[in-house]
Parts: C-alpha cells; structure tokens; sequence
C-alpha cells in the first residue's frame, strides 16, 4: 500500500512533451489542415473542370474549361465583382466607424442595463438573417431604400456591426486606465489620445474585425438579395443566380465557391504580411 | 507663497468623504512624501493634483497659478505611474518624445532633452527598445525618464516602487534620491512605506483616513511625533500612559523616568525600542519572553507591570535567555504625545 502510494506520487500525471514528439503533432496537425482545406478545395477544383463524373468512376471521365470559360468570359460578373468589393469596402469603413465609439462604451463605462445592451448588439447574429433581410426589407421599401446601394450597405452593416463590437469591445478592454492618464497629463488632449493611444492599440481588434468584415460583406447573400435584387447586383447574388435549383450542378457550384473564396483569400495574406503573427492572434483570440 | 499649495482640498465620493479638507504647502525642490497606509485617500489626492480626478472643494495653486479647475494636459505636472503606464506600442525612445510632441517642443530641443533624461536614467542602451522587453526596473526608470523630460513644475510618484522586488527597490530609492538632488524637480511622493518615506524624504505629510494627521522632517516625526498615529505607523514604538509631575513622570510599573517637555496628569508617553536599556538583574521587575538576534541589534520583549515592551539593544556580545529577570533603563527623556489622552489611546 505504502510503496504503491509512493509510487503513484512519483510518476508524473501527465506525460512531458519531448523534442521527439514534434513529428507527430506536425503529421497530425497538417493531417487536420490537408483534411479540412486541402482535400474539398481539391475535389472542388476537379468537379470544377470534370466533364462527366457519374458515380462508379474514381476520377472524372473527362475534363473541360468551357463552364470557367463561360462564367469569366461573363462581363456583368466583372461589374458584379468591383460593385462587391466597392460595398465591401464601404461596409467595412462605416462598421468601424460606427463600432469603435460603441465598443469604447461598452468597454469603458459602466452603465445601467449593460447586459441588455449586449444582447441588442448581438440580437442580429441570433436571429437568422433572412428574418432580419424581410423586416428590414420592409423597412426600406417605405423608406424609398430598397434597390438603392445605400439600402444594401446598410443592411450588411447590420449583419457585421455586433461581431465588430465585440472584437473592438475586447481590444478596448484590454488597454488600461493609467495609460489614458498618462497621455492626458503628458498634454494629449483628447484627439491626441485616440489618435496616438487608442488606435494604434486598437489596430489588432480593428484588422482583425474589419476582415470579419469586408469576407462578410463581401460573400453575404440573402440580406442584399431581398433588399437589393435585381437592380443591385453583387457577385454572390450573380453567382447564386448560376445555381440551377431544379438540377443541382455541382460543377458550376464549384466554381461559384472558387470565386467567392478567393477575397477572403487575398485579404488574409495580406493582412498576415501587415500583421505580426503575435498582434494578429491578440485581436483574433479574444472574441 | 509656496511652489505648490493645497488648500482645503476635499473629495466626496456620494454620502462617504474620502478627503476631508487637506492642506499641503510644497515649496520649490523640496521632496515630499505622502505616507499613510492604503486608502488613507493619499492616492486620491494624487489624482486631484494630476486633473484625473476632480476635487469635490478646495483650491490648488502651482507656481502662483491655480490648477485645480484645468484639465490634465493644461497642467504643468508629470506622474510616475505605480503601473508605469508605459505606451507598450512605443519604443523608449516614442515614450519619451511623447509628451514633448503632445506640447509642441522643437524638434533640436527636444532631442536635446531626451539625451539629458536617458542619460541621467541610465537608459542610454535601451532606446530602441519596445516596453516589453525591458525589465521591471528598467520600465521603472523609463516611466521616471518620461515624467523628468517634461520638466514639470511639479513631480508625482505614485508607490513607483512597491511593484519591485525588495533588492531592486534599494537601488532606485537611491538612484531616485540622488536623482532628485541632480534635477530639484519638486517632488510629491506617495507611499505606504515608512523606511521609503524616511530614507528619501525633505518633509514627511502623514496622513490617515482621509486627514493629514502631521507634517515634518523625517527625523522630527521619528523622534517627537505628536500623535500616536504618527509614533506607531513611523518605525516600532512602545506607548505608555504615565503620571506626570512636572518634569517627571511615574510609568505604570512604578519606575520614574524624566519627560521631554514638562505637564502634569495622566498623559501618554512614546518611547522608541532602542532608547530603552535592559540589564540581567535577577532582583528585575520585568522578564524577557522573547529575543531575536537581527545581527545588528538584538530585539527583546519585555514583560513588566503586565505590559510587554519591546527593547532593541545593539552591539550586543551576549544575548540575554528568555525567562530571566531584567530591569529597564530610560537613559534619555522620553517623549509626551500631545493632543491625546491616556483613554484615547487605550
């Protein structure tokens, strides 16, 4: 009894990560990745180029670039495209505009029926869009706003302000009152210490919500389709409209994917190259 | 007039006082601590005088100026945060140009002036260094070089020290005196520690639940203080309510002692452990219940009259066993506490 309880206090609970384990949470977390991303894009992109793929088949009998072809050579889609990345950048701006007083308040001042607050600012993100897309929708057409741009800015405003605050809420939260104190009384005035304290050290929060962001505008369909279609046309409303919903192609759904993927794509290498891994993972880490 | 003066500050925060009227005069280079233990309102009054917190009445004048009204950045006052409050997206060196470029200094004049304050902050290696890769001390003396480049008028620290380990804060007690005699910045310091307040200090403001209790030198306050919140919260005290007569007084164990300054009645006395003498007397009222030997002195707990007294004998060669008899000795005057009664104190 006396030796195995020695024993069990001896041995470590859990085992030490060595050196000599790396290789295997290398093979398993690449094994995730390749599993996760790599394999659908693959399938993805030959399903995109497959002329005849029918069930006993391994690989596609065929292969064709006529449906790319056909959907480049599109030019609405090139209008459809700069008209999303116009919006895109639009939302973007005003989201943060908007979510950085919002977010300096919820962080810094305590204030009755905060929590309710709260619930409010994250009520669109509860409530399925569609819901939202019809009652806004509504909204707008008395308001003269429906098929306008403006009525589709605003209404993807509303699907990415509450994960904006939140992200912004967090940063915010994380920068403390003596260093506010210690600007002011170091003469910085209140322009000063936004603009040399808080935005700066917003910065992580602010890219990382503002990506959040620009993919959701950029890819958001169901809210600009009601609000916006058929006068407003942005790539996802152009691409869905390729989806035949009595013959599900999934050859051209492939290739709609492809193309509403590549945005989200660029914007994070990008923002990987501004960004240092550490600030990156600071604002990304505290939603 | 003085360089600074508060007068009759007070702080309300609802129905609780937090400050009741404070009047402190600074004069011009001299260094003044604030010592009292926490939430004596010490650090309230700190944020009064920076303009984060606005006094609820009472005015403050800086330099024949009155402050008290103007917002932080009009002020011509620099704080040591407790938490260094360093901008963590600056290097030292943006920290520092921080507020030179917030006040507009010419850009010559202002390298001028971060060359002198590194270099009298030994920070001359560390420029381009973000906060966080520096050490404690070094955030530290950062924090101090960001608030002396300003050349404030007026000087704050706020416990600057108390988030250092005890080795470290030795040093920039030093540093920090010696720095002070280099650049005569006025200074406010605010501590909770005595041997801090003690060591660093031209003039000593104790206070206590919202009021100054007495104001000083260091060595006045050690060795006359007038009130026993000063004798006990300034180094190790024993009080004893005495019988005065005259110049005498009778201690409640019957012995007589000589007062520092004559009265008559119950009165109460302070008298610091090492001005007390102990000598083994087997015939002693008194007997020894505790010693610890410190090496340069040795600290005895003395049990006489039902009262235990603490002695601190130095250059000991032997040290006197527990249980033995002893008697006291008072070789000097011992000092009368004004302004309380043996009934308060009790």
């Amino acid at each position: 009894m006396n030796a195995l309880a020695i024993e069990t206090a001896s041995m470590p609970r859990r085992r030490v990560f060595t050196p000599e384990d790396r290789i295997l949470v290398t093979i398993g977390l690449y094994g995730a990745l390749i599993l996760a991303i790599a394999v659908p894009l693959a399938l993805m992109f030959l399903w995109s180029i497959a002329d005849g793929w029918s069930p006993p088949l391994i690989v596609p009998k065929d292969y064709t670039t006529a449906r790319w072809a056909g959907i480049l050579g599109d030019g609405s889609l090139i209008r459809a495209t700069v008209n999303s990345i116009l919006i895109a950048v639009v939302v973007t701006v005003l989201t943060a505009a908007i979510a950085l007083p919002t977010a300096w308040a919820m962080a810094r001042f305590p204030f009755r029926l905060k929590r309710l607050v709260e619930i409010f600012i994250l009520a669109p993100v509860i409530i399925p869009g569609l819901v939202v897309a019809v009652g806004i929708g509504q909204v707008f057409l008395l308001f003269g706003l429906a098929y306008s741009v403006t009525g589709v800015i605003l209404v993807q405003i509303v699907g990415t302000l509450p994960l904006m605050i939140r992200l912004m809420t967090a940063t915010l939260e994380t920068i403390p009152d003596d260093l506010i104190h210690a600007a002011r009384s170091l003469g910085a005035g209140t322009v000063g210490i936004v603009l040399h304290i808080i935005l700066p050290l917003a910065v992580p929060g602010l890219l990382a919500g503002g990506l959040m962001s620009f993919i959701g505008s950029f890819e958001e369909f169901d809210k600009s389709f009601i609000v916006g279609a058929p006068v407003v046309e942005t790539l996802p409303i152009k691409l869905y409209m390729y989806l035949d919903p009595y013959s599900m192609q999934l050859p051209l759904a492939s290739i709609v994917s492809f193309i509403l993927l590549l945005p989200a794509l660029v914007v994070f290498i990008v923002a990987g190259r501004i960004l240092r891994d550490d600030l990156m993972a600071a604002g990304m880490g505290k939603i | 007039m003085s360089e600074l003066e508060i007068c009759n500050i007070t702080k309300d925060y609802g129905p609780s006082r937090a400050l009741h009227p404070v009047s402190i005069a600074v004069e011009r280079g001299e260094f003044v601590t604030i010592l009292g233990p926490s939430g004596c309102g010490k650090s309230t009054l700190l944020r009064i005088l920076t303009g984060i917190t606005q006094p609820s009445g009472g005015e403050i004048h800086l330099g024949g100026k009155r402050i008290d009204q103007a917002p932080p950045e009009a002020r011509d006052v620099a704080m040591v945060f407790q938490s260094y409050a360093l901008f963590p997206h600056m290097s030292v060196a943006g920290n520092l140009a921080f507020g030179l470029k917030m006040k507009k200094v010419r850009k010559d004049e202002r390298a001028r002036r971060m060359a002198h304050a590194l270099e009298i902050c030994n920070l001359a290696g560390l420029v381009d260094r973000m906060p966080r890769q520096l050490s404690g001390g070094q955030q530290q003396r950062v924090a101090l070089a960001r608030a002396i480049v300003m050349q404030p008028s007026l000087l704050l620290f706020d416990e600057p020290l108390s988030n250092l380990d005890a080795k470290l804060r030795d040093t920039l007690r030093h540093e920090l005196t010696e720095l002070h005699r280099r650049i005569g910045a006025t200074s406010l310091y605010v501590t909770h520690d005595q041997a801090e307040a003690m060591a660093m200090s031209d003039r000593i403001v104790v206070m206590n639940e919202g009021r100054v209790v007495e104001t000083g030198t260091p060595l006045e306050l050690y060795r006359a203080p007038k009130h026993v919140f000063t004798a006990t919260f300034l180094g190790q005290t024993n009080l004893l309510p005495v019988v005065a007569r005259g110049a005498e007084a009778q201690l409640p164990w019957g012995q007589s002692v000589a007062l520092d300054a004559p009265a008559t009645g119950d009165i109460q006395v302070s008298v610091r452990p090492e001005n007390i003498d102990i000598c083994a007397d087997e015939a002693g009222s008194g007997t020894v219940c505790a010693v610890s030997f410190m090496g340069a002195n040795a600290l005895y707990t003395v049990e006489i009259g039902g009262r235990r007294i603490r002695v601190s004998q130095s250059g000991v060669e032997h040290l006197i066993e527990t249980g033995r008899r002893v008697t006291l000795q008072f070789p000097g005057p011992v000092h009368r506490l004004n302004g309380t009664t043996a009934q308060e104190a009790a």
